[in-house]
């Protein structure tokens, strides 16, 4: 059985760890943090005004007279309650979809009523012409289903191609470039705090679901599979319970850099201001802002900074070396 | 910056080049969606009267002179004009009284989107052509209105041969098209005529109405830039002395659609753009300050008619009473926000009347407060209830049908303008404060003309624009346009009898006191709330010369612009 251990950190990795906790820190206590302006406040008395000048504006001001440290702090927590769950749900979704390609491929059967159900569900819940047909062939394949079941009669299987669709649907997404495809999407609907969520967890699946399948093409042909194969353990059992969270190992590394990725996207986004809604903070919308005030150094050096840092950070411990022994 | 630099026009010193916030979306003469839209048309026709900078009065452009009025009986007014002998078509062809006849048929023409001009027009009853005279024609006139006199000259008249060529518009008489009911069947004539008119309206610049203005359209670029190249033989300039209504200079004008204010300063800097109108507060003092900027460019600012305004829905159920909206209103800090965002300049007013209108203003009103705490108060006097917990809003029974109604509110706004977004985040935050929920809904500019107009909206921000000649509320607060260009839906018996009122007064002093009623009635209503007047600013090429600032939309004369050696700037 493998055993997972860390190897030492380096420095550049404590301290990555040590601004990206407080990043966390300063993110989850932004709420309950002595500042002395909210985010989305214009103090209008104060527009783009200078640091530490008059009103208690330590990092300044934005165009819209917005506390910039406000901005900061609240644009942290949007960071991590957007990039994280993305991260994370883009891993699990890709890990889910990978997984099954890589273990089953294109030779699993599936019996035909559960074709029946899956394909009426698919056509109802797409909202096909007449919706209701979709329902009525559910309905069929899970009244077959449970026939078979009752009279224990053969059925004919027909193969479910797992490995040819869930690739096909990532090449079909690496095939246009992730900052276009969430533009085109994020233009067409109205786009809000879990909408965008949706969004960048959609777009970004498909490179975690690239490695554990290559993962689980190995893992599968392992001795420990083929003994759970020859002592009947059901094919889903070994799946979830064995292949998969060996397949999983190559996503720990991943996330670091996938969160970076996400976060240089989302601040794109709201540089282009067709990400969050304009009352949410966020550092690339503060960047933006720039752009009316161009003398107003403080509103693109601390975003960037914050940027570059969090960057930094996640990519550094991205780096950070697994050792399988 | 990128879209500019693909369009900018190599040849700097032949054409003038001016900015655009936004594309004006469509040239239809009719519908004139924008101010861009206004513009453009202001360089492909001409209308009998038009704007003279100079005087800010209207002047007779393609009419020889003012027009003689001729009071009949009590309730007729006859307004006899006379085309310049010069004026004509691009095709040689003059331009006759029946031109404007078929003009005005027009906007009555089933089919078309001409609703605003419907309204505005409706006060025409017949056209009196003169049988010895081609050019003369009168204007008869239901009522006898002061302000007919100017509002009757104010539309761009099109050439009848170039779109109804058979002249199949003349069998009907203007009062027939007007009384047209809704449900009468289609006749096949006037329908040929719409689909005519609405293609040479859309679409390619190839298809463009032929004009008897100055200037041709040669490019369109939608969202970058609309090129318009003088006619190199145009009538007017046979007139002596041309008057200052009817001159054009450039040869070509270059129309660059920049949304971004800092990107259209920075191309101004360049030398990429010569004229920044409607330049934001912040930028127009920062180049003002700096050296490099004042040795290269010239600055005006005037005041304007511009007005700043929220609106409410008041088709909302939420927002169909006037204390509610009052209420809301009360949100507004626009002492803070012209401090703010205008630095100062502008002025606030109590209503859609400049204040420098010392006649008609209302100065009796009071401006109105920065009030949170009564804006709460005036909401539990509307039936409004705050829920348990704080944030969680308010709330008021429904009436007899049950259900309870909340106050949630979707503020929509022009995205590519920073006012407004200040203006946004000031009422969200003060409504905040008092636990009403506000989504902020910064939209494309003809997204949210298409809101607007659609009623997607519970309030929005936007800038009407006013002239010190005409006081025709129809378009915006009559129950007549609700639904075309009366985005507010807002509309009573009493406020629809004041308009009506107002636009038929015989007298100023009469007019005068109707105004001043109808700035209570809508400070007391308060579908609109005013907030400011904005400045109008306008920072040039340093060598241009005949710009001509001026309160009149929009701020300057660009078909008198010309580029010197050197130049001083006009006061």
């Amino acid at each position: 059985m493998a055993i997972l251990t860390f190897a030492p950190l380096s420095w550049a990795q404590k301290l990555a760890l040590l601004w990206l906790g407080l990043v966390v820190l300063a993110a989850g206590l932004a709420p309950v943090l002595p500042l002395p302006y909210r985010p989305g406040v214009p103090d209008l008395a104060h527009l783009a005004q200078a640091p530490f000048g008059p009103g208690r504006h330590w990092l300044g001001t934005d165009p819209q007279g917005r506390d910039v440290l406000s901005v900061l702090v609240f644009g942290a927590r949007t960071a991590m309650l957007l990039t994280l769950p993305a991260a994370v749900m883009a891993g699990l979704l890709g890990a889910a979809a990978g997984g099954a390609a890589g273990y089953w491929g294109n030779t699993t059967r599936l019996a035909a009523p559960w074709w029946l159900l899956g394909v009426g569900s698919t056509w109802w819940a797409l909202r096909l012409p007449v919706p209701l047909l979709g329902l009525v062939v559910a309905a069929l394949g899970l009244g077959l289903t449970l026939a078979t079941r009752l009279y224990r009669r053969p059925v004919p299987a027909w193969p479910v191609p797992i490995n040819a669709v869930v690739m096909g649907a990532a090449t079909t997404l690496d095939t246009i470039p992730r900052l276009v495809l969430v533009v085109a999407l994020a233009a067409s609907t109205a786009v809000s705090q879990p909408v965008l969520l949706a969004l960048l967890t959609l777009t970004s699946w498909p490179y975690p679901a690239r490695l554990v399948r290559a993962q689980m093409l190995r893992v599968r042909a392992l001795p420990f599979i083929e003994a759970a194969r020859a002592a009947g353990v059901p094919a889903g059992q070994i799946w979830l319970r064995h292949a998969l969270p060996q397949a999983l190992q190559p996503l720990r590394t991943t996330l670091p850099l996938s969160i970076a990725g996400l976060l240089a996207l989302e601040s794109t986004l709201s540089f282009l201001g067709i990400g969050l809604p304009p009352d949410v903070a966020s550092w690339g919308r503060l960047l933006a802002t720039a752009r009316e005030e161009p003398t107003a150094w403080w509103i693109f050096l601390f975003p960037s900074i914050l940027l570059i840092i969090s960057m930094l950070s996640l990519n550094a411990l991205g780096r950070q070396r697994r050792i399988l022994g | 910056m990128l879209i500019f630099s693909c369009t900018s026009n190599p040849n700097k010193s032949d054409s003038i080049r001016i900015r655009w916030v936004h594309d004006p979306e469509t040239l239809d003469p009719m519908l004139l969606p924008n101010q861009a839209a206004f513009d453009a048309n202001n360089l492909l026709n001409i209308s009998l009267l038009q704007a003279d900078v100079l005087t800010k009065e209207l002047a007779p452009a393609l009419a020889e002179a003012l027009p003689a009025i001729q009071l009949v009986g009590d309730s007729l007014m006859k307004l006899g004009y006379r085309i310049k002998p010069a004026a004509a078509w691009d095709t040689g062809r003059p331009v006759l009284a029946s031109d404007v006849e078929f003009t005005l048929k027009l906007m009555f023409c089933p089919g078309l989107s001409n609703e605003v001009a419907r309204n505005q027009y409706r006060f025409i009853r017949a056209v009196l052509a003169d049988a010895r005279d081609p050019r003369r024609f009168a204007l008869v006139c239901q009522g006898q209105a002061i302000e007919y006199q100017k509002a009757s000259g104010e539309f761009f008249v099109l050439s009848e041969a170039a779109l109804d060529p058979r002249g199949q518009l003349r069998r009907f008489a203007l009062a027939d098209l007007q009384n047209r009911p809704a449900a009468a069947p289609p006749d096949s004539a006037l329908q040929a005529l719409a689909r005519r008119y609405v293609a040479a309206t859309t679409g390619h610049i190839s298809s463009q109405l032929p004009g008897c203005g100055p200037y041709r359209l040669v490019a369109w670029e939608k969202d970058r830039y609309l090129t318009f190249q003088r006619k190199p033989h145009w009538w007017a300039d046979q007139l002596r002395p041309v008057p200052f209504v009817l001159q054009a200079r450039p040869r070509l004008l270059r129309y660059v659609i920049i949304p971004d204010a800092a990107t259209a300063t920075l191309a101004l800097r360049r030398g990429d753009l010569d004229v920044y109108p409607q330049m934001p507060a912040h930028e127009f003092a920062r180049l003002q300050a700096s050296p490099a900027a004042r040795a290269s460019l010239s600055f005006y600012s005037t005041p304007s008619y511009d007005v700043v305004t929220a609106g409410f829905n008041t088709r909302h159920p939420a927002l169909a009473d006037a204390a509610t909206r009052r209420a809301l209103s009360r949100c507004f800090d626009a002492a803070g926000l012209l401090r703010a965002t205008q630095l100062g300049a502008g002025q606030r007013s109590t209503g859609v009347i400049s204040p420098a209108d010392s006649l008609n203003y209302n100065d009796s009103l009071a401006l109105l407060p920065f009030d949170p705490p009564g804006a709460a108060w005036l909401l539990r006097q509307a039936g409004w209830q705050r829920a348990g917990q704080a944030d969680s809003g308010w709330f008021r029974s429904a009436g007899l049908h049950g259900g309870r109604q909340q106050l949630r509110l979707v503020l929509r706004y022009r995205a590519d303008e920073s006012l407004f977004a200040t203006i946004a985040l000031q009422f969200q935050a003060t409504a905040a404060g008092i636990g009403i929920p506000v989504i902020l809904q910064p939209t494309e500019s003809g997204a949210f003309t298409m809101a607007l107009r659609t009623g997607d909206f519970d309030m929005y921000v936007r800038v009407l624009k006013g002239n010190p000649f005409m006081f025709n509320f129809t378009p915006v607060l009559h129950s007549s346009s609700v639904g075309i260009s009366n985005s507010t839906g807002f509309s009573t018996p009493a406020s629809d009898r004041l308009i009506e009122a107002i636009t038929t007064a015989d007298t100023r002093v009469h007019r005068a006191r109707l105004l001043r009623q109808f700035q209570a009635l809508m400070q007391q209503e308060a579908p609109l709330v005013p907030l400011f007047f904005l400045p109008n600013r306008i920072a040039a090429d340093r060598r241009l010369r005949g710009l001509h600032a001026s309160s009149l939309k929009p701020g300057y004369s660009a078909a008198t612009l010309e580029r010197g050696p050197s130049s001083s700037p006009t006061p």
